[in-house]
């Protein structure tokens, strides 16, 4: 009934199914496209690159402010950061995380991610 | 043999014409296009930081791609099947979290627990929990004929609500769970062999060997059984499936509830290689196994997939971003270079499997 | 040069295709054909099923690109990418299958794509301009329609003069009408063919294309006959007769386009009673079919034969009937539970629902029948790739090997994997869906042997077919539906393609 139907079989149309099976760009176009994200992504890598180094900020949790580290390479160490005060306590070093159970030597770790580290203290 | 072959393909090169030469290497270089920008960026990495290639950060590598590879072999099938699934990485974080409940040494969400119930039965219960998430996926798209993304999506919240609900139990107040038993941690992380090197030695962590099992496991399932060539019927043409005696509905919730459990053992492996988890394991997890697969070469088309190629994209997804990490690129640009490298695979598939007119 | 001719001939010559080719891979499809269509005249394009008349057409409307040939369009050459650029320069067509969309309304169909502006300054959608164009389009044409009708409220032969309607609206030279007539009732004919009488007194070339003798005859300037891909003869409809076009189109001697017959029938094994769709025309059907039977089933498009086999099978949702093999009653609610009753289907549309096309052939062959290649909870590679290279060599499968995607192979190679794959499952009843649809004439004749074949080793076959020479040349028995109904039985020996036609327009 349907004329459709009638069609001979196209080896090269295949009723595919997915994601795909409405697609109407042409291959041609699709080579620009793929050159051009290909461009996209090594500039993106190269810009990202370019601009590398970790960043590490420092949370002194209610001392004074520490100065920011940025640019800092995989497997470099951080230049040793002042010690921040604050009243009433006395600073117990740098951790990870905001409880103070991961320490962080700044002297000996060296930085494989950006991070925050945060200031640990102790009642004086 | 395969000289031979080679030579005969070198002879039928050489005998076309200058034009179907350059259709020819233009198909090569574009459907290739991402491993040839992985291996460049490999060798620009280690020109560029020697520490790259040795021991150490390979090893690092493949442990890092042992610990995702589990995720990507279970979304692969529901790729194979034209859908997708991104609740996986939310189930990740609740499998994790409930292990890392309950085979921990503080208890905080079930405060009455005095002592860690046996692995074995943790692993089991949320492998249960996994293939009833992937049941809930799998019998709604079955069923309802819903996309799986919609599906999965919705999924992936209800998991989420979960996962906070569940770390505001007990006196843990939703923070990070900690403090796992040493017996959880050894099993997962505890050393498989090691490899000396010069400045000491470098260990392989057992989860590799975990990972490998699972490999070869759902090889023999996508390879060797009915249950997977239905996966890859239902894949390639559901109605000629349903006509060809297959149950497609079984086959569809099969491939699903064994994804959610896959997920599972994912979530297991990951609470103890970070030692800890919170509302966030898991986050975006989904983006990379997806990424790799397609990278892998299991196609949206639906119906095409191996597991091989999986394996191999989870690998190269993993050492460009190692790669990209010893160079200190930065952590918000990698999100754009992981969109853009999904954005090719998938233009790169798309190609492949273009209807010509 | 040729333009030259083609204009300065004859000046009212509108539409003209010359020597086109379009080849798929196996399939000539088109042959060096040519039609010509005049100004202010109705020119028939007929010929059987697969001749290459739609094809021909979607070459015209850019749907394929031809391999060779040329169009000209008024003394110009001119080559479409787009039916929507076919459209703008005044070539419509009036598509059998409707695509609308169903739940906007008529005006909104009518002027989907290039909804009229407010004015130029204003780019909101004009409703008053849209209603007012639509409502002047359907007076001339003598509709009575809203044009603020939902689109799916309305009957199917409301919609296609909708369809007819959006044609004029384009102004356009040459129109093609696809099979207009097979949804409409006799009065709605009439009124079509008025509009195609004043379309034509308006100067238009109407291109129509139909299987309707008595039509073609009554409305036509001129007819051209295609045959399996080549243009056969050009005539004026005058001169003309409802055999002459017979011969033209079948125009092949039956006896050498099919194999012997000499299968034995045996008992009756299947009996299908009082068949019901609950979702199609299909009604109270009731038949039987013998052991080594080739029973055919004829009957025009949408008399419910394809109907009849899903619902045999199981595919469709039967709402009564029973069907018995050997006497007992089996269920056959779905694919897999008729499988296990031994039967077997080989569907209509074998892109859609026969071939898993990345699949190989293996995979191909195989998935209907995996149980038997199990050992222990694995399926062994070696029995399936035994099994494959049977179905190869039974079938006479032309395959580089087993790991070839389906999909490179031609349609009666295709035809032939999925044949082996039914047959791998150890069937007694074949229901065979348009066997030969789209396949070579040389491949056609090896699939008759099969059946042939299949049925001397005793199974029942049932075999629909819109080409009634095959079902001729090929069955025992013909059973004939008209309008989801058995209008009779005949056997094919006895039998005329007219007395086929008589009675699958009983119920039409």
């Amino acid at each position: 009934m349907q004329e459709s139907k009638q069609q001979p079989e196209q080896r090269e149309t295949p009723q595919l199914r997915g994601l795909y099976s409405k697609v109407k760009i042409s291959v041609r176009t699709l080579n620009i496209i793929i050159v051009v994200l290909v461009v996209l992504l090594i500039a993106c890598m190269a810009y990202g690159i370019s601009k590398g180094g970790f960043r590490v900020s420092f949370d002194t949790q209610g001392g004074t402010p520490v100065e920011m580290q940025s640019g800092i390479m995989y497997g470099e160490k951080i230049e040793p950061p002042e010690e921040p005060t604050r009243e009433g306590f006395a600073f117990d070093g740098w951790y990870l995380d905001p409880d103070g159970t991961v320490a962080f030597d700044a002297a000996s770790d060296p930085v494989t991610e950006s991070m925050t580290l945060y200031a640990g203290w102790r009642e004086k | 043999m395969a000289e031979n072959k080679l030579k005969a393909k070198e002879q039928a090169f050489k005998e076309l014409s200058s034009k179907d030469k350059t259709k020819k290497i233009t198909d090569l270089l574009l459907n290739n296009a991402m491993y040839i920008i992985i291996v460049l960026a490999v060798i620009y990495i280690s020109i560029k930081v020697p520490a790259f290639l040795k021991l150490p950060s390979i090893v690092n590598v493949i442990s890092l791609t042992a610990a995702k590879l589990p995720i990507a072999l279970g979304i692969g099938g529901c790729i194979v099947l034209t859908g997708t699934d991104i609740s996986a990485g939310r189930v990740v974080g609740l499998t994790a979290c409930i292990s890392a409940s309950l085979l921990t040494t503080t208890f905080k969400v079930f405060p009455d627990m005095t002592s860690a119930p046996p692995i074995i039965v943790v692993l089991l219960l949320i492998i249960v929990a996994g293939g009833l998430v992937g049941l809930v996926n799998g019998f709604s798209v079955a069923k309802f004929k819903l996309h799986p993304f919609i599906v999965t999506l919705s999924t992936q919240l209800i998991v989420y609500g979960i996962i906070l609900m569940y770390l505001m139990r007990g006196t843990n107040n939703g923070q990070t769970l900690s403090g796992l038993t040493d017996g959880y941690r050894n099993l997962v992380t505890g050393t498989l062999f090691s490899i000396p090197t010069a400045t000491g030695s470098v260990a392989v962590p057992r989860y590799v060997l975990y990972s490998i099992i699972l490999v070869v496991l759902m090889w023999v399932i996508w390879n060797k059984t009915t249950f997977g060539k239905n996966m890859f019927a239902v894949g390639s043409n559901e109605e000629a499936a349903n006509v060809s005696g297959v149950n497609v509905s079984k086959t569809i919730i099969m491939v699903f509830v064994l994804a959610g459990m896959m997920y599972a053992i994912t979530g297991f492996l990951d609470g103890a290689r970070i030692a800890s988890a919170n509302a966030n394991t898991g986050l975006n997890y989904e983006c990379d196994a997806i990424a790799a697969c397609v990278i892998g070469g299991v196609s949206f088309v639906g119906g095409i997939g191996r597991i091989s190629g999986i394996v191999v994209g989870v690998l190269l997804l993993q050492i460009i971003f190692t790669g990209l990490n010893f160079l200190a690129v930065d952590a918000n640009m990698l999100y754009i270079i992981k969109g853009l490298i999904i954005l090719i695979a998938c233009a790169i598939d798309m190609r492949k499997y273009l209807v010509k007119k | 040069m040729e333009k030259q001719t083609a204009s300065s001939d004859n000046k009212n010559v509108l539409l003209k295709m010359e020597g086109i080719c379009k080849e798929f891979p196996g399939v000539k499809a088109l042959d060096n054909v040519n039609l010509t269509v005049k100004a202010g005249t109705v020119h028939a394009l007929m010929g059987e099923n697969g001749a290459g008349k739609s094809t021909l057409m979607k070459c015209l409307f850019g749907v394929y690109n031809k391999d060779s040939g040329h169009i000209y369009l008024e003394g110009n050459e001119i080559n479409f990418k787009t039916s929507k650029e076919a459209l703008e320069n005044g070539v419509a067509m009036v598509h059998q299958e409707l695509n609308q969309a169903l739940k906007r309304n008529v005006m909104d169909n009518m002027w989907l794509g290039r909804f009229p502006k407010i004015s130029k300054w204003c780019p909101l959608t004009s409703e008053k301009k849209m209603y007012d164009a639509t409502a002047k389009v359907f007076e001339e044409l003598d509709v009575q329609v809203d044009p603020r009708t939902i689109m799916s409220r309305m009957p199917v032969s409301q919609r296609q003069m909708v369809e007819i309607a959006k044609a004029v609206s384009f102004n356009s030279k040459v129109i093609v009408f696809d099979e207009p007539t097979s949804s409409l009732t006799e009065e709605e004919v009439e009124h079509l063919f008025r509009i195609i009488n004043m379309l034509r007194d308006r100067g238009c070339g109407i291109i129509y294309i139909s299987h309707k003798m008595e039509e073609i005859l009554r409305i036509s300037d001129e007819v051209t006959i295609m045959r399996d891909g080549q243009w056969v003869a050009t005539r004026p409809a005058k001169e003309l007769t409802m055999n002459e076009i017979i011969r033209l189109m079948v125009g092949r001697e039956l006896t050498n386009r099919y194999p012997q017959k000499d299968n034995k029938i045996g008992e009756s094994i299947l009996q299908v009673k009082n068949l019901t769709a609950q979702y199609s025309l299909l009604k109270d059907v009731s038949f039987e079919a013998k052991a080594g039977e080739v029973l055919g089933v004829a009957g025009l498009d949408g008399s419910g034969r394809t109907e009849l086999l899903e619902n045999i099978f199981g595919i469709a949702t039967r709402k009564e009937g029973e069907i018995y093999l050997h006497g007992k009653r089996v269920m056959n609610r779905n694919a897999r539970e008729s499988l296990a009753n031994k039967f077997a289907m080989l569907t209509e549309e074998r892109r859609a629902t026969g071939i898993f096309g990345i699949r190989d052939i293996q995979a191909n062959t195989t998935i209907s029948s995996l149980r038997k290649y199990k050992k222990g909870p694995f399926l062994s590679d070696k029995l399936m790739s035994e099994s494959t290279e049977w179905g190869i060599n039974a079938m006479r499968t032309k395959t580089p090997s087993q790991k070839t995607q389906i999909r490179s192979l031609s349609g009666g190679n295709q035809q032939k994997v999925i044949l082996a794959r039914w047959l791998l499952t150890d069937p007694e009843v074949l229901l065979l869906d348009e066997p030969t649809r789209g396949i070579d004439v040389g491949a056609k004749y090896e699939i008759y042997q099969l059946i042939l074949d299949l049925a001397k080793q005793g199974k029942t076959i049932i075999m629909v077919s819109s080409e009634m020479p095959e079902l001729l040349g090929v069955c025992d028995r013909i059973l004939v539906m008209s309008g989801g109904r058995l209008s009779g039985e005949v056997g094919a020996n006895e039998t005329t393609q007219e007395e086929i036609m008589t009675l699958a327009a009983k119920y039409a």
